[in-house]
């Protein structure tokens, strides 16, 4: 994929010439096309891949005799492929996709050294195929988390050096002395995943911990990943877009940066909740318990700020995409936030460790926060890219509705059926072959979420083609979801 | 914010504080540990596995096992895992000093299999080379034995776990148990082998109490396979083919998988036999007065399925469950491994490893189905994942019944309720 490849209409910057902002920041966005195209068109092809393993995944948990012939489609084998595929291969990449973006226009300046994020795009497909294909043929790690052989994860590293290394440059040419509060998350995020990854790798295959620790690493690494890695990114990119969308700046500076740094001291002791009445010295466990405790600071200062800056202009919901997707991220960080202090409470996890419970848990902040503000930033640079705008309006609401409905029946049906699984597995007096007996029928209800948010998926894929092969509207007015009424839109809608 | 100095000191601090705090901290703390030993040197464990069994592990992590099977033992007071018989003890960071990677896990779609391996009747530590060639041999004559003699059943519900002990009482079961003496040091396992002995003593020391009803029909298992793998073998199985079978097959996807302990006190121990002679002696057979005063607790410690040929947590009954969950569990919701097993024909004579399967399961005539060497590494995998061994850190779950042999460190029985 290159410049020239695609069919691609300039950015129409002419017709926003009046304004010099406005032409400047067009010039920022056809910078960045091609090297954010790049990496949403992977991230969008990994997320049809890896939603298609999720169904199978799905369906083979309550009908385990599918296929079980073929080694590369055991359970056991899908299960880790499908995971690594959403987080390496959607989540990252489009994460990364959208940090671009926001990083040139933040520093105010057009993109330099764009071959760096292009190589660094084609490592990172390279690294998620080797290492998924390597799981698939058997040879995963064994680590949660970082099943990704070391072919893979080497590759994977040198993709990330190259982009991380870019992000690092811009912040030389960036223009003006104040750093957005988007910045802080991106420049933390960009930090601390290479930190994180390596030190992951060098603890569990390098140097390789003793015993027990190795999960903890593998723990500590998880939970970071998804705080300072994709929580960081989707936080950032929440603080751009729902100021940039309504065309009001954020509520308080101060809070923000109260919430910054809450969240990054707390969140980064998070993981260890997961070990809870593990062979370990309890005051690991404690520890994280406590720093999940406090994360409620960080969630609270974001989401009374994130509450405050959108005060008056819920209405706008009704019409901008990129708001409405958004919003629900911004709103299931804090129930992501609220259920990870509830289930790792000593007293409620001894009843969901080892459940369906801690996968909802996953999933509410992998997708409902992370994925779902994603989308909504994809809404919103896409057609800055290509210069033309969402074809149907139609399409982009089913996308929204299959998502929550999709991702909220999962979530409830996988907590409701993690407790009582975990009710039961507590009661000696019953067959340990009752417990699964007992989820069973939540995991029916989650693959039928899974049907949803395959639908969801597929037709954002469709629709993102269509933008991408420049068969998005010609207009100078982006596509809103219900036609409106009254005077002019907001102009940044 | 002005200024990037302030942003990347807190970016890096902040992470710094972290990774110090959750990674390198316990490191330091618990990263060094040395497997316990006697003062003389002796008795050290953990112990490193062989190399069979590491590859089982790469296996056991190529599979996914631990997407559903944890390896960790709660403590009482955490979880009811000791309840579930799922180990005597808490499991404790020096249990796992060997391994790599560590399978701790964080679900439990499927039983916790710290200690599946000290399930495992104890003969087939007979067979350090390939428990899946030692184990066929000595458990396909067993069943036949067992079905023919239908006394057999009686022995079970009292004579579960007194079984072995009854070596006192009766002369002909008085095999079994000096066979279950002398074939566990062999140390084909190491792990194994440092608790087995000790479990095999533990389990004569409960004497007379339930050896009465158990002698009796505990000869006739025994007499009918005279040969030497047979008699433990022979002990365990009848009481699938006879009690168990009738009395669980009519519903078993009811009736069978609940007959764990509590559920059903009069029918459970009839199929508890398969599974707990040898192994359970360290957990579950010292609590003879138990099992005469509740016999809830005197019931299977393991759930037992349907009438399996091969003694529960066997090698070839491993093998026959990783082939064909369902047909052991039909309320199994494990994938079955076939891609880990081959279907061949039969050349000269049907292979020692073939697996024993039945109605559709079976191979054509003429063809029969073997494991693979990953399969027979995978299987002495989980027959090594054992952590019966006390560890002086941590407090097993009951104390040791001041009545068994102070020899037996092992001797740690099984609450009785």
């Amino acid at each position: 994929m290159n410049a020239s490849g695609i069919p691609l209409k300039e950015p129409s910057v002419s017709a926003a010439a009046a304004d010099a902002e406005q032409v400047e920041r067009a010039l920022i966005d056809a910078s960045t096309r091609v090297p954010v195209l790049m990496f949403y068109a992977s991230a969008m092809a990994w997320l049809i891949i890896g939603t298609l393993l999720a169904g199978f995944v799905s369906f083979k948990l309550h009908t385990p005799d599918l296929f079980s012939d073929i080694s590369f489609l055991t359970w056991g084998r899908v299960r880790p492929a499908h995971m690594n595929v959403m987080v390496y291969g959607w989540a990252s990449m489009a994460g990364i996709g959208t940090a671009i973006w926001l990083m040139a226009r933040l520093c105010r300046t057009v993109l330099r050294y764009p071959l760096l994020l292009v190589a660094g795009a084609g490592f990172w497909n390279l690294g998620v195929l080797l290492g998924v294909g390597g799981i698939l043929l058997g040879d995963s790690t064994g680590y949660q988390w970082l099943e990704f052989p070391h072919y893979a994860a080497i590759i994977l590293f040198v993709a990330y050096t190259l982009i991380a290394s870019w992000a690092v440059l811009m912040f030389r040419f960036r223009r003006g002395e104040q750093i957005y509060i988007t910045q802080w998350y991106l420049l933390g995020a960009f930090l601390w995943f290479p930190w994180l990854y390596a030190a992951g790798q060098l603890m569990l295959f390098v140097v390789p911990v003793q015993g027990v620790l190795q999960s903890a690493v593998g723990w500590w690494y998880a939970n970071n990943l998804l705080f300072l890695w994709f929580g960081a990114i989707g936080l950032g990119t929440a603080y751009y877009m729902i100021p940039k969308v309504i065309g009001r700046p954020v509520y308080s500076y101060h809070l923000a940066t109260i919430g910054f740094w809450t969240y990054a001291l707390f969140s980064s002791w998070t993981g260890m909740q997961r070990l809870v009445d593990g062979p370990f010295p309890a005051w690991m466990v404690t520890a994280s318990i406590a720093a999940t405790i406090l994360t409620i600071i960080p969630v609270a200062t974001v989401g009374l700020n994130h509450h405050m800056t959108m005060q008056g202009y819920f209405p706008l919901l009704r019409y901008s995409p990129t708001l409405r997707f958004t919003v629900f991220g911004a709103i299931s960080y804090t129930v992501f936030s609220v259920v990870g202090v509830l289930i790792s409470l000593r007293s409620v996890a001894r009843y969901v460790n080892f459940t369906q419970a801690s996968i909802a848990y996953s999933h509410l902040g992998l997708y409902a926060f992370f994925t779902m503000v994603i989308f909504g930033s994809m809404y919103y640079i896409v057609p800055r890219l290509v210069g033309r705008e969402w074809r149907y309006a139609s399409l982009i609401k089913l996308h929204f509705w299959a998502s929550v409905y999709g991702i909220g029946l999962m979530t409830l049906m996988l907590l409701a059926g993690g407790f009582l699984q975990g009710e039961n597995m507590e009661n000696p007096s019953l067959a340990f072959s009752e417990t699964t007996e007992t989820v069973l029928p939540y995991l029916r209800g989650r693959s039928l979420a899974g049907i949803l948010l395959t639908a969801s998926h597929f037709i954002f894929a469709y629709h993102f083609g269509l933008m991408l092969f420049g068969l998005g509207r010609t207009s100078t007015v982006p596509t809103f979801l219900n036609p409106v009424e009254a005077e002019g839109p907001e102009t940044h809608l | 914010m002005k200024g990037l100095a302030p942003l990347f000191l807190g970016i890096f601090g902040t992470f710094a504080f972290s990774w110090v705090g959750l990674t390198l901290i316990p490191n330091w703390q618990i990263g060094h540990l040395d497997p316990q030993m006697e003062e003389d040197g002796s008795d050290a464990y953990p112990q490193p596995q062989s190399g069979m069994v590491e590859r089982g592990r790469r296996v056991y992590a190529a599979n996914g096992c631990i997407y559903c099977h944890s390896q960790q033992v709660r403590a009482d007071y955490a979880g009811a895992d000791i309840e579930r018989k799922w180990g005597d003890r808490r499991s404790a960071p020096r249990d796992y000093i060997f391994e790599r990677p560590v399978f701790l896990g964080k679900m439990r779609m499927g039983q916790d299999l710290s200690n599946i391996g000290a399930r495992a009747p104890k003969e087939e530590e007979n067979a350090p080379a390939s428990p899946a060639g030692a184990a066929s041999p000595a458990t396909s004559p067993a069943p036949q034995g067992g079905a023919a003699a239908p006394p057999a059943s009686s022995a079970a519900p009292s004579g579960a776990n007194p079984s072995p002990p009854t070596k006192a009482g009766s002369p002909l079961p008085g095999a079994p148990p000096p066979k279950a003496t002398t074939s566990s040091p062999p140390g084909g396992s190491p792990p194994a082998a440092a608790g087995s002995p000790t479990a095999a003593s533990a389990s004569s020391a409960p004497p007379a109490t339930g050896a009465a009803p158990a002698g009796s029909p505990g000869q006739q298992p025994a007499a009918a396979p005279p040969s030497s793998p047979a008699p433990p073998g022979a002990n365990q199985n009848p009481s699938p083919t006879n009690a168990g079978s009738p009395a669980q097959n009519p519903s078993p996807a009811a009736a069978a998988p609940p007959a764990k302990s509590t559920s059903a006190p009069s029918a459970s121990p009839a199929p508890s036999m398969p599974a707990s002679p040898g192994p359970n002696a360290p957990r579950a057979s010292p609590s003879p007065a138990a099992a005469a005063n509740a016999s809830p607790a005197a019931g299977a410690p393991w759930p037992v399925q349907t009438s399996g040929e091969p003694p529960m947590y066997s090698a070839a009954w491993q093998h026959r469950h990783l082939y064909s969950p369902r047909s052991i569990n039909v309320d199994s919701n494990m994938p079955s491994y076939r891609f880990l097993y081959q279907t061949r024909r039969i050349t000269d004579a049907p292979s020692d490893d073939a697996l024993k399967l039945t109605g559709s399961e079976a191979p054509p005539e003429g063809w029969e189905i073997v494991p693979t060497y990953d399969a027979k590494c995978l299987v002495a995998y989980l027959m090594s994942l054992n952590q019966s061994h006390p560890l002086k850190e941590v407090r097993s779950a009951a104390p040791a019944a001041p009545a068994q042999s102070p020899a037996a460190p092992s001797a740690s029985p099984a609450p009785p309720k």
